[in-house]
């Protein structure tokens, strides 16, 4: 399928609704089974790409709706890491856990997941992972000499499960680093671990970087100049980041870098329930197209959806994708 | 019958437990209560912190008018601190007897129909007071500090001020170590009052910062944030000093984003003390797992209206058309200010409410605060004890959520206040609303804060304040949890 200029697609979780987190709580207190959980993810899967479908997004996602948290969701497949499943009140809070000892490895089930994802759509489809870096530093590491030796350890198992993606027909993999953000001094070995986790995987690889979206709220703030020159050894095709909530200073980092990848442009503030139109999300891709080719740029939200009620995700994504039409127009493909 | 004592004092019991139940056991042998309505009854002995409150010395609690209330409970609440000597028996059998006149002068005056307590008058009486605050003070002889418990706010007090403003200058150190120092360094203050405290943290802050060669003094945006422009212009004097740093901003306490949009997650440190005790707030009962709504009805006694009518020259016929007046010009709804003040003070202290439960399923318009859904306060209660009347704190929730989006990733909320921080306090004691000269005063419910705050990613925690012996101010601290 040829995408058009501008491709849309979301970065990677849709909205989480409230009910699905009291089912979900309802689990955790051994009030539903397994099985019904698994049933009512998928149909909560089915709806999140339904709607990015109606919204009219090029490239979709499976919402991430399986997950509590972008961290959890991995740590508990990584083999060797111990977590206290009593350390977390709520279906959204991390939970403590620590690496006691050398991780083998292990294939983390993330495939079906996936081929849910490409049996339910005939968009593209893009599929996110938590990356190394932001993963370690939600772990307490009480086995490797330094953080560096862990995420690369944890790269060299997610290296065979992303191979296996691309096997059962992943074309884009998304590795989400928001800690890079937050320990900007980690970037150097950050990059190097990035790169082992890519290592001959055959598809299109995509990192995005923000100041983080816990509950809606970021993480970190600063400035993306950290990120430069070392970005550039990293070997990836797109560079995602967020634009739309802090502004577009920094795009002048890709003027100045002229990176060889992709960017793909925070086009809607995720963290603000205030639905942008078309107009200014088209506002906000020429302010980009000032810096970097169109051929270069896809169009996304900041960040992920998730703490966004569902009709305001959903609303927002609709003028995400008018928006684009608008400039599309103007550039007459 | 169920008697509830909700205090632990011992010095208080003018009415004792042993003679509540003596007292009811012979008005139920002298046939004044039914045996039905004995095994009815629930009694609630209190003891009010506040002297001066919205209570009766017995009160009884109204039914529904739709029957909707909790189980078919007699509800008798009995302020033990209002009782002298001898007076108990007399009083229960007034309160739990029909009314002795129906309609006439005999009859209480109502200024409103039942409602929440968040939508009383007594609210616009508060509002009256801020807005009139010199009119008060002038009538009065003393200014609103000297009516606080102590005679003085624990938010000037200088030693709570500077390690406040040590442990700012911390952060920015910490800040700068991992070079992530914003250019601008923007404070907030909600609330500000005269700016006494401002203007003694810019001092401490500007001190610290010269000692240490830091350079962050010049850097900072100081915020003066109140609902109240004329507040706003009596607080320069006391800031005067750091004028250049300070911006004076019209807010709405309840929603402080709404003027401050732009700085939405660029605020290091808000800071409000004595400011989420005064704004609106409500009381729900938690009981048989329901939830009921307290909705209250402010009266007059009619010889409370007499007398107040007589002695500022008001016809008995017309003190509520008169109360309205006050309500929307103040003193000089009568022709003598003198006169006004006197009838908006003694009004004041003369208000008291009815009260009735309503099942929150028959209040359909009836909303907790944002952030809580009814399945999330039943969570909640999950663990509380089965009998709780309990402060919704809407206000403060309000203000405080509405305040998390300005905090920069790394700044904290500091809030100075009386917070309950333990649900199952409620069960021991009186935590509003009381009336502190002419404002209301509410405890906040500070483990329902914990809660919304949780939900919503961050941390809370309080310190008690060690600075003055005995008070019994708290310092909230929020921060981003990780």
């Amino acid at each position: 399928m040829t995408l058009p200029i501008l491709p849309t697609t979301m970065v990677g979780s849709y909205s989480m609704p409230s009910w699905l987190e009291r089912l979900k709580t309802d689990y955790f207190a051994r009030r539903i089974s397994r099985h019904d959980l698994d049933e009512i993810h998928d149909c909560a899967v089915r709806s999140a790409i339904k709607d990015q479908e109606i919204a009219g997004l090029d490239i979709v996602t499976d919402g991430e709706l399986r997950r509590d948290n972008m961290i959890d969701y991995f740590v508990e497949r990584l083999p060797g890491i111990h977590i206290d499943r009593s350390s977390k009140k709520f279906y959204y809070d991390f939970y403590d856990s620590e690496v006691l000892g050398k991780i083998p490895m292990a294939a983390l089930g993330l495939v079906e997941d996936f081929k849910f994802l490409l049996a339910n759509t005939e968009r593209e489809t893009k599929f996110c992972i938590t990356g190394p870096h932001s993963l370690c530093k939600r772990v307490r590491n009480k086995y490797y000499a330094s953080d560096e030796e862990l995420a690369t350890d944890i790269a060299r198992v997610m290296n065979m499960e992303l191979k296996e993606l691309v096997k059962a027909g992943a074309k884009l993999i998304q590795i989400d680093e928001p800690y890079y953000s937050g320990f900007p001094e980690d970037l150097s070995w950050g990059v190097k671990v990035l790169n082992r986790l890519i290592e001959g995987v055959n598809a299109k690889i995509a990192v995005h970087i923000c100041y983080g979206n816990r509950y809606g709220k970021p993480s970190w703030e600063g400035s993306y100049r950290y990120l430069f020159p070392r970005i550039l050894e990293a070997k990836i095709q797109q560079l995602s980041l967020e634009f739309a909530r802090r502004g577009g200073e920094d795009l002048d980092l890709f003027r100045e870098f002229s990176p060889p990848f992709e960017l793909g442009a925070g086009v809607i503030d995720v963290k603000d329930q205030a639905v942008e139109s078309p107009d200014i999300v088209a506002e906000r891709i020429r302010k980009v197209a000032k810096f970097v080719p169109v051929e270069k740029i896809s169009v996304l939200p900041d960040c992920g959806l998730f703490h966004l009620p569902r009709d305001i995700a959903f609303a927002k994504l609709r003028a995400m994708v008018d928006g684009t039409k608008m400039v599309r127009k103007e550039l007459g493909r | 019958m169920i008697l509830h004592l909700n205090h632990t004092r011992r010095d208080s019991a003018a009415a004792s437990a042993s003679e509540v139940v003596a007292t009811f056991l012979t008005l139920l042998e002298e046939r004044h209560l039914t045996a039905e309505q004995f095994a009815r009854l629930e009694i609630y002995l209190d003891w009010l912190q506040y002297k001066q409150n919205f209570r009766e010395p017995i009160t009884v609690m109204q039914r529904a008018e739709s029957g909707a209330g909790p189980r078919s409970s007699m509800e008798v609440r009995i302020d033990s601190r209002q009782i002298s000597p001898g007076s108990l028996r007399e009083l229960v059998q007034k309160a739990i007897g029909p009314p002795p006149f129906d309609g006439g002068r005999g009859s209480r005056i109502y200024l409103e129909d039942f409602r929440s307590l968040r939508s009383s008058i007594v609210w616009d009486f508060n509002h009256l007071y801020w807005q009139r605050l010199k009119d008060w003070e002038q009538a009065t002889g003393k200014s609103y500090e000297k009516s606080l418990p102590g005679g003085v706010s624990d938010g000037h007090h200088p030693q709570a001020i500077a390690d406040s403003a040590q442990e700012f200058w911390n952060l920015l150190k910490q800040l700068e170590s991992r070079n992530q120092l914003p250019a601008e360094i923007f404070l907030l203050e909600i609330g500000v009052g005269l700016a006494t405290r401002a203007g003694m943290w810019l001092d401490c802050f500007g001190a610290l910062d010269q000692k240490n060669g830091t350079q962050y003094y010049p850097r900072l945006r100081f915020l003066l944030g109140d609902y109240s422009l004329s507040t706003l212009d009596r607080s320069r004097p006391a800031v005067k000093k750091h004028i250049d740093l300070c911006s004076f901003i019209g807010l709405d306490a309840l929603d402080p984003t709404k003027a401050l949009s732009f700085l939405r997650h660029k605020v290091l440190h808000v800071h409000s003390s004595n400011m989420y005790d005064n704004l609106p707030d409500e009381e729900v009962v938690w009981r048989d797992n329901r939830l009921y709504w307290v909705q209250v009805r402010a009266y007059l006694r009619p010889e409370d209206a007499a007398r107040i009518g007589k002695d500022c020259g008001v016809a008995f016929t017309d003190v509520v058309r008169t109360i309205k007046r006050l309500l929307e010009v103040g003193a000089d709804s009568l022709p003598e200010h003198d006169k006004g003040m006197t009838f908006w003070r003694e009004i004041w202290n003369a208000i008291r409410f009815e009260e009735r439960l309503v099942d929150a399923l028959d209040l359909p318009d009836a909303e907790l605060p944002a952030g809580l859904s009814y399945t999330q306060m039943e969570d909640f209660l999950r663990d509380a004890p089965g009998e709780l009347r309990f402060h919704l704190s809407s206000g403060a929730l309000e203000s405080f959520r509405n305040t998390l989006p300005l905090l920069h990733p790394r700044g904290y909320l500091q809030v100075q206040d009386i917070f309950v921080t333990d649900l199952s306090d409620y069960c021991m004691g009186f935590y509003g609303p009381g009336k502190l000269d002419g404002s209301i005063v509410n405890w906040v419910n500070g483990a329902l804060l914990r809660e919304v705050a949780h939900r919503a990613g961050y941390d809370l925690h309080f310190a008690p304040f060690q600075y003055r012996a005995g008070s019994k101010t708290s310092i909230l601290y929020t921060t981003q949890r990780e």
